[in-house]
């Protein structure tokens, strides 16, 4: 029975963000405030449960000794609270400090090592070698500098470099096309799952419930 | 007159066309074919290479607002892998709703493999917030991220993580993605530790991972609901057993959501160029109608 009423909720909620299309109501901005705060209460529970708990309370209540170096991570956690009161709201910014500081440096790296060097490597090709086909190859090697001539600013873009430019936008275009198919194919995905949910899932669980 | 009305059509038209279109299909499947593409065989060969003596590590980066491109890409990778005895680490590290998809996902893929032990052929470790940081740790000891699984167990107790210290212990690293997760497991992961990575992405973040795959970063790639297709046929047209499994009626599958994705693409792009017909139309009339007034 728990099951049905949580699916019949689920296709009330579903037409309430549905019925946008026609018009902006209060069902639909209904659904839409809940959903942002089960979301935001869903969170805070995942993270107590899957992080705060095994990885932070049970090691210290557990053995203390041994895990005594947890106590700098949670005070920082509890020291990023301290915005709230007004008065000593600085010391939030020495978390914030360490927090920010521990992501640019795994960023920088990651960037770098893992992005910038072994793309910048997959573009420079020899024209007729690789895996690829000498005509892929050499899409990529003249689609690359158009782009990257467009993106060039210390010149003015008239003559020749005007004309590789332009290349590189029809590139570009190109571009945005694949990405553009690929978002309206994602979102039509969506969609499917939610008819599917409504006119199989929907009626084969109240089938079997009643 | 009547050509700008043309033009001007009530746009909930077109919303209840797509509603059309994505309904029939659904109800009375057309059976429209599918065939891979590289990038996803890719993906199904290196699985196939592996057998019971190897290790997948399949991390649940989406949740359930991009399920129906993600969660047939999980099942199909998880039946593939269970298949072939491939031991299966199954981990989370997207908050809004990550450990639950993979929770859902193993509980119906997992009775259709009686044989299974929970601990032995696949351990499910549950959800870490922090992806990077968590990343970066695993590199070093899973039990450092998850000291207990997800049913509280601790990591030591468990028999197949006795043997999968790190990621030198894995094979292969499959993340089923909905956001910049994937790429990080490509720019931080493969980079830093060499492991390969294969990613289900969802449509919207596909085109981006082309990069990563061109340069050897990622070993397949699985592009929305279209992906998810083509895994699902692959792995049907080697294990044919499945084809009964992925006809029931009633079963959500990508390669039944192909056909409401097809009839969908078909009615945008004839509007497309139904409405580009019309707006050429009326150019061409303004202008002979401009020369008639000169």
């Amino acid at each position: 029975m728990s099951q049905l009423i949580g699916v019949w909720v689920a296709a009330f909620l579903t037409l309430c963000i549905f019925s946008f299309l026609y018009r902006d109501n209060p069902f639909f901005r209904f659904a839409e405030s809940l959903f942002a705060g089960v979301s935001l209460g869903y969170y805070i529970g995942i993270v107590a449960v899957n992080t705060l708990v095994p990885n932070l309370i049970n090691p210290l209540f557990g053995d203390f000794g041994a895990n005594a170096h947890l106590l700098i991570p949670l005070l920082l956690g509890l020291n990023l609270y301290t915005r709230f009161i007004p008065r000593i709201a600085w010391l939030a910014r020495i978390s914030l400090a360490v927090y920010i500081a521990y992501y640019i440096g795994i960023n920088m790296v990651q960037k770098i090592q893992g992005e910038i060097v072994p793309q910048v490597g997959s573009t420079i090709l020899h024209p007729i070698g690789g895996v690829m086909t000498p005509v892929d190859n050499l899409i990529l090697i003249v689609g690359v500098l158009a782009v990257l001539i467009y993106f060039y600013f210390s010149i003015e873009h008239r003559g020749a470099v005007g004309a590789v430019s332009r290349l590189g936008v029809w590139f570009l275009m190109l571009g945005f096309g694949a990405a553009f198919g690929y978002t309206v194919m994602g979102r039509v995905s969506l969609l499917i799952g939610r008819m599917n949910f409504l006119f199989i899932d929907l009626v084969r669980i109240t089938g079997q419930a009643l | 007159m009547k050509l700008e009305r043309l033009v001007n059509i009530d746009r909930r038209i077109v919303y209840l066309c797509i509603a059309v279109g994505t309904t029939l299909p659904l109800l009375l499947p057309i059976g429209l074919p599918v065939s891979s593409t590289p990038p996803v065989r890719s993906l199904f060969e290196k699985v196939e290479s592996l057998g019971p003596e190897d290790v997948v590590l399949l991390s649940f980066d989406y949740g359930p607002t991009t399920a129906p491109e993600n969660t047939p890409m999980a099942e199909a990778i998880l039946r593939h892998c269970f298949t072939r005895g491939i031991k299966v680490v199954v981990i989370a590290l997207f908050p809004i709703g990550g450990v639950t998809m993979a929770g859902e996902v193993l509980a119906n893929i997992t009775p259709e493999y009686p044989q299974l032990q929970e601990g032995v052929d696949y351990a499910f470790l549950g959800y870490k917030d922090g992806a990077q940081a968590a990343m970066k740790q695993m590199g070093v000891a899973f039990v450092n991220v998850f000291p207990v699984d997800n049913g509280r167990r601790p990591l030591g107790e468990i028999p197949l993580m006795q043997r999968v210290v790190n990621y030198d212990d894995v094979d292969l690293i499959v993340t089923l993605s909905t956001n910049v997760i994937a790429e990080w497991w490509a720019n931080l992961v493969n980079a830093q530790f060499g492991t390969p990575v294969a990613v289900g992405a969802t449509a919207v973040s596909a085109p981006k991972y082309y990069a990563f795959l061109d340069s050897g970063q990622m070993i397949g790639l699985l592009g929305g609901l279209k992906g998810a297709s083509e895994y699902e046929r692959l792995v049907i047209d080697r294990y044919p057993h499945f084809a009964r499994l992925y006809d029931r009626p009633g079963v959500y599958t990508a390669i039944k959501g192909m056909d409401a994705q097809t009839v969908d693409h078909a009615i945008i792009m004839a509007f497309i160029l139904f409405g580009n017909t019309v707006h050429f139309l009326i150019r061409r009339r303004d202008r002979r109608a401009g020369l008639r007034d000169a």
